[in-house]
């Protein structure tokens, strides 16, 4: 199940992280909330599709490879215009698995970001969000 | 065709010859018959005059008429030389015979002549018959000892031939298949939106003829239930009259490209691995930093600092690992953009800095205030300035300098150096520098890595049309260069090709949050 964490200074903004790493979820909730976020993290990427297709959210945080469907068929969904007519949420790949360099254009051509978690902070992931917003 | 004329002309003489050998036969015995009749007649002697004028008119209208003569004999048989002459190849510029000026046996001639035409367009079809035949059969052949798969196409894009090749490869009959659209038999998946159908629309558009090749085309074979990659070469012909307006033809690569996919995702499977504990480890450094910050000792700052040095240095790693793996499967690709150098290498110096800095290294940078635009993959670009900097930190010792120039060169592009005071480089090893893997054998003991950084960095740069070199002495240090090109001579090579962008094999994948673009 999904757990939602506030911000003990919010900014109104809420943040769906479909991770299911544990550890890296608790790094980036500590430093999202820190910053005013609100996110929900949700481990399953089915359950992850749900939530992302109610559109409560400003930011979703998409790992490629997680549980029952993968990331790359969350976005394909959620790209699909007849079945989630207007998402309004900024989609950001956070992924280490690298991909061919096609798979890797055509994902990068449908979300609005693409980020290698080893190669940032948590901290310079909430620069990032304060970019792109 | 020349001793026909001979004959010809010869057939005239002979009858001009009979013709007056007649005449003189027949004058002469009509000459003797008068004598015996009126005896005197020629030799009384003011008849002899007479006579000899008399016999002069005789034989030249003997000539005269010999020749009218033998020349209306022989007519027909030149106008049916002439009907010959006429339809020959060799000499078709003849013209027809003129048969409404023949008297004497126009019948006769016009049977033959319409004969000899009927025989020689008989001929002419038998002729050309026999040329489409060896044509087809040609063609036939050729098409189906062709290993490769390959089918022709209409107006529609439905299959007009198939190989025997393409057949197999479709696992289909010829009667199942010829007729059919072809993005129903071949369910074609293109690695980026230069598909062959959008090829194909742009060729309708403005283009006569058109050829392309797409490479690592993926099909989709639900029948044989397996999954094929190929290369294709399609070939476009706008009005062809035969109604063939495509050609297609297929290299199955399938096995190649298996391999490489399962080579690259051991290899991605293999940093994917490093990367989640790395990224953990980064992110709880990153805690500490941030919660500890002001509350630790000069010494366990400094500790910190070292802690995170090495783990944006292994991260740095694991990506040189992949790009290794992806320059070696031709998977490293390149696009180039129009680029401000400035905040680039800037960018790229300040990830760098801490590294230096926990290293007792100062950093100083100088850049001139004209650079050009240069035309650069940033991504690569910053890697490139990393493992030259990396490598500058590496052979420097504790508290010097590394002093990074950029400035234009003469010939317009823009030069990056990068110096350090350390060791140097020995002369017996300038040579090999940039091979893959290259480390100097007295320095393997001192200083680790792995020696990828320069082959990638020579690698990244001269896919930019840039050149990497390197200047160095023993004991006072070393200077690292490379060139990039200003966009606008890449502009031009724009316009000239036909891509949005300039797409070249070397790497570009590892996304830095700091320069993400979209």
């Amino acid at each position: 199940m999904s757990q939602i964490f506030t911000s003990p200074n919010p900014i109104g903004k809420k943040v769906l992280c479909v991770e299911d790493e544990h550890f890296i979820s608790e790094l980036y909730v500590r430093a999202l909330t820190k910053a005013g976020y609100e996110v929900t993290v949700e481990v399953d990427g089915q359950r992850g599709l749900e939530l992302a297709q109610s559109d409560q959210y400003d930011i979703i945080l998409l790992d490629l490879m997680v549980p029952t469907i993968t990331g790359i068929e969350v976005l394909r969904h959620l790209r699909n215009t007849t079945e989630t007519p207007d998402l309004h949420a900024k989609i950001i790949i956070t992924t280490n698995l690298e991909q061919r360099e096609d798979i890797r254009s055509d994902i990068e051509k449908q979300a609005d970001g693409y980020l290698v978690k080893a190669e940032i902070t948590p901290r310079e992931l909430v620069d990032f969000l304060s970019t792109i917003n | 065709m020349n001793h026909i004329q001979k004959y010809i002309a010869q057939f005239q003489n002979r009858i001009a010859l009979l013709l007056m050998l007649n005449s003189i036969f027949i004058i002469g015995g009509y000459w003797l018959i008068a004598d015996l009749v009126r005896p005197n007649l020629f030799f009384s002697n003011q008849a002899i005059a007479t006579s000899i004028i008399l016999v002069f008119i005789a034989f030249l209208s003997i000539i005269l008429l010999s020749w009218v003569g033998s020349k209306t004999l022989s007519k027909p048989m030149q106008q049916v030389w002439q009907a010959v002459l006429h339809i020959s190849p060799d000499t078709a510029n003849t013209p027809s015979p003129d048969l409404t000026k023949l008297g004497f046996g126009r019948e006769l001639v016009t049977t033959l002549i319409t004969h000899v035409y009927q025989l020689a367009s008989i001929v002419d079809n038998v002729e050309k018959l026999a040329a489409s035949k060896t044509h087809d059969l040609k063609s036939d052949f050729v098409a189906n000892s062709l290993p490769l798969p390959m089918v022709v196409l209409n107006k529609d894009t439905d299959i007009l031939f198939a190989n025997e090749a393409m057949l197999k490869y479709l696992g289909r009959e010829e009667a199942d298949t010829v007729g059919q659209n072809v993005y129903l038999l071949l369910d074609m998946l293109f690695t980026n939106e230069h598909t062959f159908d959008n090829w194909l629309e742009k060729a309708r558009a403005d283009k006569v003829t058109s050829i392309r090749t797409w490479e690592r085309v993926r099909l989709n074979l639900p029948e044989k239930k397996e999954t094929r990659y190929f290369d294709l070469v399609a070939y476009y012909n706008k009005n062809n009259p035969d109604g063939f307006e495509i050609m297609m033809v297929l290299f199955d690569r399938t096995r190649q490209y298996s391999q490489d996919d399962q080579a690259m995702s051991f290899v991605a499977l293999a940093v994917h691995e490093l990367r989640t504990p790395l990224t953990l480890l980064r992110g709880y450094i990153d805690v500490f930093e941030e919660e500890l910050e002001g509350k630790l000792d000069t010494e366990m700052t400094g500790f910190m600092h070292k802690m995170k040095a090495a783990a944006q240095q292994l991260s740095a790693f694991t990506t040189n690992v992949l790009n290794v793996a992806r320059y070696e499967n031709d998977q490293l690709v390149l696009k180039l953009h129009e680029e401000a150098w400035t905040p680039l290498l800037k960018g790229a110096v300040k990830d760098m800095e801490l590294r230096a800095r926990v290293r007792g290294i100062k950093l100083t940078l100088n850049i001139d205030n004209d650079l050009p635009a240069i035309g650069a993959d940033a991504v690569s670009v910053h890697e490139v300035v990393n493992n030259l900097l990396d490598n500058a930190i590496k052979y420097s010792s504790e508290g010097k300098e590394i002093i990074i120039r950029s400035y234009k060169t003469q010939d317009g592009s823009v030069e990056t150096t990068i110096q350090d005071f350390g060791r140097g480089i020995p002369e017996t090893a300038m040579g090999n520098l940039f091979d893959k893997f290259y480390r100097d054998y007295h320095n393997r003991t001192q200083v680790g890595g792995t020696g990828m950084g320069l082959f990638l960095s020579k690698a990244i740069v001269t896919a930019h049309g840039g050149n990497i070199w390197v200047r160095s002495k023993e004991g006072q240090g070393s200077t690292f260069g490379f060139t990039l090109m200003p966009y606008s001579e890449l502009a031009d090579e724009l316009k000239k090709g036909d891509n949005a962008d300039i797409t070249r094999t070397a790497h570009g994948w590892i996304k830095n949050h700091s320069m993400y673009r979209r």
